[in-house]
């Protein structure tokens, strides 16, 4: 997969028929096979611009205000990047006007080790579903799968889960780049960040980090898109997409086979409150 | 600086890590999650202190804790009474394998702000209670840049004990401090090093200079750079950075920390765990005002602490070139880039 050349074109024709103020791709990394987002104003810099199976950023992230302050933005994304998209649009964080949206068939990005990342296995939408420009060839929706390691998550006993994840949480750094790499943690203002509070203290310990990711977690219970931004900028290397996924699976069964961000204007399975829903999964 | 060197190889390497692992409270980098960090460990096979990967986390965290508990309150009618925390900083003396020269280094800089206006004593306890031996550190990491910086990586007095790979397996264990020299005296490797020792160790350490991919010119960096405060660069630099904590956290000499507390009914502890200046709210004053709103000043802050303001004022460079922040950087930003390209000297 390697889409660099059409990337190249079509941010070209934008900024010379100036329909952005700046463009959003990746760029090879100096030093290995890597690669960085990469955020251009200038088009002299267009052909640094890159698409590979090493793309592997979710560049949604960078449509989060801080980043965009409210110009126009060309913006290449994948299937899972789309869907982010799609919700960021839903929840009104970016106006449709503002992003010319460059949509991949993605066919898999790759892992640090050089396989085919875990997420991509299991992706239900490889083609991007929100785009003004399409590249590759759709393949289509693919079948929900429930992975191993969240099937194996919940035969763990239920008082022995708590004693899991507070080992696994134990690694935490509190760092919260988890959290600023998600492009759909986008309040001004996180919960977790209020420092005032004694309920979210802001301290390292580990039941600090099991409060903080136990709720960031239930944030994105129906809204994660399983683009695993979170997993690969935790330096600490935490599974953290066993939250997400666990959420994600419940969610798929009891509610319609929901999955947050595939259509245009849904907010979610929260959102949609029905008197049948299914109540007998709550603890 | 002491030159008390004993000869040994590989088979007595591993003896000496054994005898330390034995007799003392040791922490070396242990392997988890597909990454090292420096952990306690009772057995050489748990860990690996010639790990050649990096750690994720540098050596802070066992001088600076993540979280520290400062002291214990408890509200009722007559006020708020404060206590002491339960803590002990350090009981025992400890040893830490498996250091590298630039984590090392990291805490001969953060000493200069410990001991200035105000004496951490948790900090001094567990520095004077620590003895520190090096890793064999051969060949330089894709993102480290230590021996460019102003210290002197070949004659380091960061470690207690430094060992050093010599030619055709022999492997030097040197005392350099002594602390040091005791703890070498307490092992029963006891050959002293032949006279060619000393050639060997420089020897090696120029192979190990050739090996970085990374150079800079220090002097001049750090010329130019103060005088780039307004420079348009640190917004192009900046740009891609998503503006989370890693870099500060992961970083061997960031100090910086917030206070918070935890609080269930009438009691509660106070708490001192990382901050960051890379955190859009680092500066954000009680009126509302933010100095630094936005990323390009918080970089332009986090870059010039480290290569000009800590250097004025303490005579270290801030930077120690480990490299950590980059290897753990989300979108691979790296601190070498940043000051090369604001003060435009590219490689």
């Amino acid at each position: 997969m390697d889409h660099s050349k059409q990337i190249q074109d079509i941010a070209s024709k934008l900024f010379a028929e100036n329909k952005i103020d700046y463009f959003v791709g990746y760029r090879q990394n100096a030093i290995d096979d890597s690669q960085v987002p990469y955020l251009i104003s200038d088009p002299a810099e267009i052909p640094r611009l890159v698409f590979t199976d090493r793309s592997v950023f979710n560049l949604a992230n960078y449509l989060k205000p801080e980043h965009t302050r409210r110009k126009r933005v060309g913006l290449v994304v994948k299937g899972c990047d789309s869907r982010a998209l799609n919700l960021m649009l839903t929840e009104s964080q970016v106006k449709r006007e503002n992003v010319y949206i460059i949509g991949i068939c993605c066919e898999g990005v790759l892992n640090e080790k050089g396989e085919k990342a875990q997420n991509c296995i299991e992706c239900v939408m490889p083609d991007a579903v929100v785009y003004d420009e399409m590249i590759g060839t759709p393949t289509g929706k693919r079948e929900y799968i429930v992975n191993a390691d969240i099937k194996e998550l919940a035969t763990i006993a239920l008082e022995k889960r708590a004693d899991y994840f507070e080992d696994i949480f134990s690694n935490c750094i509190r760092c919260n780049a988890c959290r600023h790499s998600c492009p759909l943690c986008y309040c001004a203002k996180c919960c977790i960040d209020q420092e005032t509070s004694t309920l979210y203290h802001g301290a390292n310990t580990s039941s600090g980090a099991m409060h903080a990711l136990m709720t960031w977690s239930l944030h994105l219970a129906g809204r994660c898109v399983d683009c695993r931004n979170c997993e690969k900028a935790c330096p600490s290397h935490l599974p953290l997409h066993l939250l997400h996924k666990q959420n994600e699976s419940v969610i798929y069964e009891n509610f319609q086979q929901h999955l947050a961000g595939m259509e245009k204007d849904d907010r979610g399975a929260f959102y949609k409150y029905s008197l049948s829903d299914p109540d007998d999964f709550i603890l | 600086m002491s030159v008390f060197i004993v000869e040994t190889d590989k088979a007595g390497l591993q003896k000496f890590y054994e005898e330390i692992i034995g007799k003392f409270e040791t922490y070396a980098p242990v392997e988890k999650f597909d990454k090292y960090d420096y952990k306690k460990v009772s057995n050489l096979s748990e860990c690996n202190p010639d790990s050649p990967i990096e750690t994720t986390m540098s050596l802070k965290p066992l001088f600076f804790p993540k979280t520290a508990k400062i002291m214990k309150f408890q509200e009722d009618s007559s006020g708020t009474t404060l206590s002491e925390t339960d803590e002990d900083p350090l009981a025992g003396s400890r040893v830490i394998l498996g250091v590298k020269h630039c984590d090392a280094r990291g805490l001969q800089v953060l000493d200069q702000v410990y001991n200035w206006d105000y004496i951490d004593t948790d900090y001094q306890k567990r520095r004077i209670n620590t003895v520190i031996v090096s890793t064999r550190c051969d060949k330089a990491g894709n993102q480290c840049f230590c021996t460019s910086l102003d210290y002197d990586v070949e004659n380091s007095d960061a470690h207690d004990v430094r060992i050093v790979n010599g030619l055709d397996g022999k492997i030097y264990i040197q005392g350099v401090t002594e602390k040091g020299e005791k703890l070498i005296k307490s092992s029963s490797i006891q050959q002293p090093a032949s006279d060619g020792a000393k050639d060997e160790l420089s020897k090696h350490y120029k192979a190990f200079d050739a090996s970085f991919r990374l150079k800079m010119n220090y002097t001049e960096v750090n010329a130019k750079l103060q005088k780039l405060f307004d420079s348009p660069e640190f917004e192009t630099v900046s740009s891609n950075c998503i503006s989370c904590n890693t870099c500060a956290f992961i970083c061997p000499t960031c100090h910086c920390f917030k206070i918070s507390d935890e609080k269930i009914k009438d009691t509660g502890v106070r708490y001192k765990s990382y901050d960051s200046c890379n955190n859009g709210y680092f500066t954000l004053m009680a009126g509302g005002h933010n100095p630094r709103p936005v990323k390009y000043r918080r970089w332009r802050q986090r870059s010039l602490h480290k290569f000009v303001y800590y250097k004025e004022r303490f005579g270290m460079n801030l930077c120690v070139g480990c490299g950590h922040c980059a290897i753990s950087c989300p979108v691979n930003i790296s601190i070498f880039d940043v000051v090369n390209q604001v003060s435009k000297i590219m490689q």
